[in-house]
């Protein structure tokens, strides 16, 4: 399958001038087709073809995330995503805060296109392995409203994420109250697979009709995963927040240390009351 | 408060034209002029930033005024600055610079040659000479 690249091309930031190289270092090197942001988003007709013929390289240079807002907006998939800054920090190159291409920006350039970017990216079935939707709950009730928390497996932030470890690995996503709060949500950006994360660290964002919200992960550690079926079909996580509704999953780091502050079922329940009876 | 509007930078937006020769002089002029020539009085602004909607940048853009660069006559910065409620004093383009330059060979998508260098010059001072023009 052919590879088309859409770079934030951004231009007043280093790390936007280095997202502009890399693409056109892969048009050079791997005749990856270049989509050029403004174009796309004026005439999103022009790369119908293209789109529809390639596999989707999205790299943004900043954590502003441009390009990747874009293709969010015109709702392309994306099958691999890069993100400048991050990568920078990850291989520890210092590329300073020149908008030209130096020695350094340039060693980035070159190890970034050399790495086979599409086979960094974990399917969502590979990473899924083992998560199954939860069946027992405990619940809140308050006036009209009912609360589900799964009672066993999972544990909660007081920001009203969960998280759920098998071996090494967590599965992240947000509350049935989060969900109930937000309403119907229509619009979610995932993060960067790859990127190394502290605990409550942003993870994804959710937005409805009504307020957004970032989600925070409960642990820290790599992210290896995220849920890009969430990004054509957000309304999941309304329908089963605890299970299909997941956000991304991390690859531990010290859960040990992370679940020190994370809440049980019971204890979440407690802060579900007191945070459902505010709210009146 | 008064603000003195002469001390204000102007925003020079070069439309993100990538993979195009056009493109790479209309960025290179900017560079020169914001980096190299008279960065106390200019800066750039990132058009992608504008159009993916940018909060911080939509209030810029409606603040200061604006000299937009395009490549190529799609006029992509020029269209979404003034979309965005952007004030452009001038609108460049570089096809137009071209006109003083026939059978000129610019260089290619990702590096300039002589004649292209040359281009990005003119640009470049002509922005410049614009807004000492202003001042004086």
């Amino acid at each position: 399958m052919k590879r088309a690249v859409l770079s934030c091309n951004g231009m007043d930031k280093q790390f936007g001038s280095l997202a502009r190289e890399l693409a056109l270092k892969l048009s050079e090197t791997q005749g990856t087709e270049i989509i050029c942001p403004v174009l796309l988003n004026n005439s999103p007709d022009r790369y119908e073809k293209t789109l529809a013929e390639s596999s989707l390289l999205v790299v943004d240079g900043c954590p502003t995330r441009c390009a990747s807002k874009l293709a969010n907006k015109l709702g392309l998939k994306v099958d691999d995503k890069v993100l400048i800054s991050e990568e920078a920090k990850t291989t520890g190159l210092e590329v300073g805060k020149s908008l030209r291409l130096g020695p350094v920006g340039m060693q980035l350039i070159e190890l970034l296109s050399k790495e086979c970017l599409v086979s960094r990216q974990i399917s969502v079935e590979e990473a899924s392995a083992g998560f199954d939707s939860p069946v027992d709950f405990i619940t809140v009730t308050h006036d009209k409203f009912i609360f589900k928390i799964p009672s066993h497996d999972y544990l909660f932030s007081e920001n009203d994420c969960w998280v759920r470890v098998i071996g090494n690995r967590a599965r992240i996503g947000v509350s049935d109250f989060v969900q109930q709060n937000l309403t119907d949500i229509t619009y979610f950006e995932p993060a960067e697979v790859g990127r190394e994360i502290e605990q409550f660290d942003e993870v994804g964002s959710l937005e409805s009709g009504k307020s957004m919200m970032d989600a925070l992960s409960p642990v820290s550690g790599k992210i290896v995963a995220v849920n890009t079926e969430l990004v054509d079909s957000p309304e999941l996580v309304n329908e089963d927040p605890y299970g299909r509704g997941w956000i991304a999953e991390v690859e531990l780091d010290d859960f040990e240390s992370d679940k020190e502050v994370l809440l049980d079922a019971a204890a979440y329940s407690r802060i579900v009351e007191k945070k459902a009876a505010e709210a009146n | 408060m008064t603000i003195d509007v002469k001390k204000q930078k102007i925003i020079v937006m070069p439309c993100s034209g990538i993979g195009k020769v056009h493109g790479l002089i209309a960025r290179e002029a900017t560079y020169a002029v914001t980096d190299e020539l008279a960065p106390d009085s200019f800066e750039p602004m990132c058009l992608a930033l504008l159009v993916s909607g940018d909060e911080e940048a939509l209030a810029k853009i409606k603040k200061m005024d604006c000299i937009t660069v395009d490549g190529c006559p799609k006029l992509c910065a020029a269209k979404n600055v003034e979309m965005a409620g952007g004030k452009i004093v001038r609108s460049i383009r570089v096809v137009d610079a071209f006109k003083n330059y026939r059978g000129a060979e610019p260089g290619t998508a990702t590096k300039l040659a002589d004649d292209g260098w040359t281009i990005v010059s003119e640009i470049a001072g002509g922005i410049c000479n614009k807004r000492e023009g202003e001042v004086s």
